[in-house]
C-alpha cells in the first residue's frame, strides 16, 4: 500500500514572519501539509530583506533565506486593516485546521482574531501564538528579533574569549531553536485532536523553549553556583579540543580528542608519536593543563595542510576532526551531497534557487520540497478561487476594496 | 483528559547525543524507558557534576534532559539481553537510539529486527551524519557536527580561529528536530498503522542556526563572516552587542524596507537624548543599505555613526537603555548571565520555573519550565531524573513478570 505524505490532510492558516515562526510551518509543508501564508502588503517580511540574496541583488524576491525558510507554502497577500480582507480570514479560518502566529501578542486581540473569538467559529481549532516572551506577563509585549530573546536568556555570556568582551552566538539564536519545540507542539496538539477531536490554545515563548538549551548551566548554577564566563574552545571533557589554522586564508580544521586513543593517534597522525609517551599529556587533565604545549604542536601540522586534506587524514586515524565549513565548503560536502540536502528548485519570477532539505529522513514517507517559498501575492487567486471557492464577482470586489495586496 | 501522548510507550537508549528526544516525549506524557547499559549512559560521567562531585548519579548534565523518564539496565550485546530488548520493543511506540549506524544490526537489534517484531514502531535514529554516506562511520563531537554544519565559521573574532559556544548544542539541535519528526511520523502512523525509520542527522539539524547562509555559494551571493560582537554580511560589519555602562546590551542596527524603520526610531531616541546630530538621525535608513552598497555613502560614514551608537550605548545602563526600548519600541536588551536569568521577572510572572525534588540528596534544583504552554493538556514534570536501574524492579517483576529468580540471575551475569 502507497502511504502519502503524512501531514497530507493537515490545513494550516498562518500569520507568521520572520524566522521562528514561519521555520515551524516550513517543516510541515514538507510532509505534504497545505500552508496558507497570510503576508501583508504594507508590513514586509524582514527576511525578504535578509540575505543570502541570489546573484547578490538584494530584491525582496531574491532572498534565500525568505525563500528557504517558506518553501512549499501557499501565499495571499492581505491588507488586513482593510474591512473585506476580514471576510477572507474567517473563511480560512473555518477551512483550517491550525491557526498560527508570530505577532506581539495585542495584534490578534485588536484584529478580533484572539483564541476564543476563533473558537467560536471553529470548535475543534488548534492554534499557536509564539512570539519571544510569551503571551503573559510584564515583557509579553516586548517583541522584537531572536538575538534579544538570546540575549536575555544567558546564551551571549557562552561565546567568546576570556581576555575580551563576550562576542555572542550568530545573529538571531534562540529563532535557530523555537521552531523545532513550535513544530513539537503543534504534532502533539495535532494528534491529541486526532485522538479526542479536542483542539487548544497554544502560548510558546520563545526564549522559554530556548532556556533547555541551557539547562545545564542553569541546574549548574542552582545546584553548585557556578557562574560561566567565556571560554573560547576549552572543553570540560575532551583535550586536545580546538579548531587550528590550515593553509591558506581563514581555512580552520576543528579537532576534538575525545580519549586517550584518540590522543595517541593524533600523536602518530602529526608525525609526533612520541608526544604520547610524554607525562605532560598522559590524560585528559593533562593534556589541558599543557594546552599551550599541545596546541602549537598540532597547529605547526595543521598549517602546513589544506582543510580538507588534514580531515580526512585525521578521520583515517580515528580521531574527530572536521573542516570548519563556509558554504563553499559545504556546497561541495559529499555527505550533504548525498543526502540530498540542497535542492535546486525553480521560482516564480527569478528563475530558480536553492533551498535547503527537511532536516530528517523518514523512509517510508519522505519529505517532498518542490518550490521555493512564495513571492508576495503568488496565490491570491488559487487560494480565494481554488481553497475558497470564492466567483469572480466575489474575487473583483476583493480586488476593488484593496484588501488584496 | 489526558496528556498528549498518553498511553505511548518510548523506549529511549540514547546517549548524549539524544537524550532530549525521549525528555520532550516524556514532558507530551509519554512512558519513556530509558535503558542504559549495566554500567550506565556514557553521559552519566560527562561534566557538570552536581557541586562539583562526580559520580553517575550526580552529572548536572544527565539530570538536564532524563526528567519524565523510568530507567532500567540491559547489556543488549547479548542474546538474551537482545531478547528483552525486542521483547519490549514489541510493546512499544516509539524505539529511539544515537547508536552508530550498523551497530545495532551487529546484535539483531537493527531496523530489519525491529519492524518484524513490531511493524508500528516509530524507530528513531540519531546519529552526526546519518545513517548512510562517506561520512556515516566518521568520530565526531559537538565541535566536530558545528564545524561540518556550517555553523561554526560564523562565530567568534575575525582575528582569531572560529569558537563554538562552550554549552554543547549541536546534539540538542538534533535531539529536537528528531522529537518533531517522531510525531511526525507517529501522526502517519494513526491512519496507515505502520511505523518506519526515522534518521536524524546532527549536521543536517545545525546548519538551520546557519541561518541559510550555507545556501550563500549555491546562490551567488555574498558571504557572511564572523566578527567579534556581530557578523560581516558582505561588506557590511552589523555590530550586534555593544558595551553599556555597566555590561552588555544586544541591539539591532540595519537597513531596508523591514528594519531600517526600527533604526530609525533608535536614532530618533539617540538625537532626543543628544548622542547624535539632525545630520545623522535624518540618514535615509531605509535606503542606506544600498546606499553603502552603491558607494553613494562611504563606509567611513557609516563607521563614524556606528561609533556614536557605541559611545552614546556606554554612557547608558543596561536597563536605562531597556527602558527606552520598552517605551519607543526599540531592538536592545540586556545581555544576561545565568543569574540574571533566574531572576528575570518576565519568568517569574509566568511561573516559568519548575522545582524538582532529587531526595536521595536533600534538594530540590529549579529547572526550566515547559517548552510551550497548552491549553488543554499542560506538561507536567512527574518524574525526577532516575537513578541507574532504579526501575528495573518495577518493568521487569511487575511489567515483564520474569519472575524474582530470573532478575537475580541476569543481574547476576551483568546483563541487567
Amino acid at each position: 500500500m502507497a502511504r502519502g505524505l503524512p501531514l497530507a490532510d493537515v490545513k494550516i492558516l498562518d500569520f507568521m514572519w520572520v524566522l521562528a515562526g514561519p521555520g515551524i510551518t516550513r517543516a510541515m509543508a514538507d510532509y505534504g501539509a497545505t500552508v496558507v501564508r497570510i503576508e501583508s502588503p504594507n508590513r514586509i517580511d524582514p527576511t525578504r530583506t535578509v540575505g543570502p540574496f541570489k546573484d547578490d541583488n538584494p530584491s525582496i524576491e531574491h532572498s534565500a533565506l525568505n525563500s528557504n525558510n517558506n518553501a512549499g507554502k501557499l501565499t495571499i497577500s492581505l491588507d488586513l486593516t482593510k474591512p473585506a480582507a476580514r471576510g477572507v480570514v474567517l473563511d480560512l479560518v473555518r477551512w483550517a485546521d491550525v491557526v498560527c502566529e508570530a505577532f506581539s501578542p495585542k495584534a490578534m486581540r485588536g484584529w478580533g482574531f484572539d483564541y476564543e473569538s476563533l473558537r467560536a467559529i471553529k470548535p475543534d481549532l488548534i492554534m499557536l501564538s509564539t512570539c519571544l516572551m510569551g503571551q503573559t506577563g510584564p515583557l509579553a509585549r516586548f517583541a522584537g528579533f531572536g538575538n534579544l530573546a538570546a540575549a536575555m536568556c544567558g546564551f551571549y555570556k557562552l561565546v567568546g574569549w576570556p581576555d575580551r568582551p563576550p562576542s555572542g552566538p550568530f545573529s538571531a539564536y534562540t529563532d535557530y531553536i523555537a521552531p523545532r519545540f513550535g513544530l513539537v507542539a503543534l504534532m502533539a496538539a495535532l494528534i491529541h485532536r486526532r485522538r479526542t477531536g479536542e483542539g487548544q490554545y497554544i502560548d510558546q515563548a520563545q526564549a522559554e523553549s530556548a532556556l533547555h538549551f541551557l539547562t545545564a548551566p542553569i541546574l549548574d548554577f542552582v545546584a553548585s553556583g557556578t557562574n560561566y564566563e567565556p571560554v573560547e574552545n576549552f572543553d570540560p571533557n575532551y583535550a586536545p579540543h580546538g579548531v587550528y589554522p590550515a593553509a591558506g586564508e581563514d581555512r580552520w580544521i576543528a579537532i576534538a580528542c575525545c580519549s586517550d586513543d584518540q590522543w595517541r593517534a593524533l600523536c602518530s597522525t602529526i608525525g609526533r608519536a612520541e608526544l604520547a609517551a610524554d607525562a605532560r599529556f598522559a590524560d585528559a587533565a593533562a593534556r589541558r593543563k599543557n594546552r599551550e604545549a599541545i596546541d602549537a604542536e598540532i597547529a605547526a601540522w595543521t598549517r602546513a595542510q589544506e582543510a580538507i586534506d588534514a580531515e580526512r587524514a585525521l578521520q583515517a586515524a580515528g580521531i574527530a576532526a572536521h573542516v570548519v565549513q563556509d558554504s563553499t565548503d559545504m556546497s561541495e560536502d559529499p555527505q550533504l551531497r548525498h543526502r540530498g540536502h540542497f535542492l535546486r528548485v525553480p521560482h516564480p519570477t527569478i528563475g530558480e534557487t536553492w533551498v535547503e532539505n527537511s532536516r530528517y529522513r523518514l523512509a517510508e514517507t519522505p519529505a517532498r520540497v518542490a518550490r521555493p517559498g512564495p513571492a508576495l501575492g503568488q496565490h491570491n487567486e488559487y487560494v480565494l478561487r481554488d481553497i475558497l471557492g470564492y466567483s469572480d464577482d466575489q474575487i473583483a470586489d476583493l480586488a476593488a476594496s484593496e484588501a488584496l495586496g | 483528559m489526558g496528556a498528549m501522548l498518553d498511553g505511548c510507550r518510548v523506549l529511549d537508549l540514547t546517549t548524549e547525543r539524544g537524550f532530549l528526544c525521549g525528555q520532550i516525549l516524556g514532558d507530551l506524557g509519554a512512558d519513556v524507558i530509558k535503558i542504559e547499559p549495566p554500567a550506565g549512559d556514557r553521559a552519566r560521567a560527562m561534566a557538570p557534576y552536581f557541586r562539583g562531585e562526580a559520580g553517575p548519579d550526580k552529572s548536572v548534565l544527565w539530570w538536564s534532559f532524563n526528567r519524565n523518564k523510568r530507567g532500567i539496565t540491559l547489556n543488549i550485546e547479548t542474546g538474551e539481553g537482545r531478547e528483552l530488548l525486542l521483547r519490549l520493543a514489541a510493546g512499544a511506540d516509539f524505539l529511539i537510539e544515537s547508536f552508530n549506524p550498523g551497530h545495532l544490526s551487529r546484535y539483531g537489534v537493527g531496523h530489519a529486527d525491529l519492524m518484524r517484531v513490531n511493524p508500528a514502531l516509530v524507530h528513531v535514529s540519531i546519529t552526526p551524519f546519518g545513517q548512510s554516506g562517506p561520512k556515516a562511520a566518521y568520530e565526531d563531537s559537538d565541535l566536530i557536527i558545528m564545524a561540518a554544519g556550517g555553523v561554526l565559521i560564523l562565530y567568534g573574532d575575525e582575528d582569531r580561529p572560529p569558537i563554538r559556544m562552550s554549552v554543547p548544542q549541536a546534539y540538542l539541535h538534533a535531539s529536537v528536530d528528531a522529537a518533531g519528526a517522531a510525531l511526525i511520523a507517529y501522526y502517519e502512523r494513526l491512519k496507515s498503522n505502520f511505523g518506519q525509520h526515522v534518521d536524524v542527522a546532527a549536521q543536517e539539524s545545525v546548519t538551520l542556526a546557519a541561518q541559510s547562509t550555507p545556501l550563500t555559494a549555491l546562490v551567488g551571493g555574498s558571504e557572511t563572516r564572523r566578527m567579534a560582537g556581530g557578523a560581516k554580511m558582505g561588506a557590511i560589519r552589523i555590530p550586534l552587542v555593544w558595551a553599556a555602562k555597566d555590561g552588555q546590551v544586544s541591539c539591532v542596527m540595519l537597513f531596508g524596507p523591514a528594519l531600517g524603520p526600527f533604526t530609525r526610531k533608535l536614532m530618533d531616541y539617540i538625537h532626543a537624548e543628544g548622542g547624535c546630530d539632525d545630520a545623522t538621525r535624518d540618514k535615509d535608513w531605509i535606503e542606506y543599505g544600498a546606499q553603502l552598497l552603491s558607494g553613494a555613502e562611504p563606509m567611513s560614514a557609516y563607521e563614524r555613526i556606528t561609533g556614536q551608537v557605541a559611545a552614546f550605548f556606554r554612557s547608558r545602563t543596561k536597563s536605562e537603555l531597556f527602558e527606552a526600548a520598552r517605551k519607543h519600541n526599540l531592538l536592545i536588551a540586556p545581555v544576561a548571565t545565568i543569574g540574571d536569568v533566574l531572576e528575570n521577572p518576565q519568568f517569574i510572572d509566568r511561573d516559568y520555573w519548575r522545582e524538582v525534588e532529587h531526595p536521595e540528596l536533600g534538594v530540590a534544583l529549579r529547572y526550566p519550565g515547559p517548552f510551550a504552554r497548552f491549553g488543554a493538556t499542560p506538561i507536567a514534570y512527574r518524574r525526577r531524573p532516575p537513578k541507574i536501574g532504579e526501575h528495573n524492579r518495577e518493568i521487569y517483576l511487575d511489567e515483564m513478570a520474569l519472575g524474582e529468580a530470573r532478575v537475580a540471575e541476569l543481574a547476576r551475569r551483568g546483563i541487567i
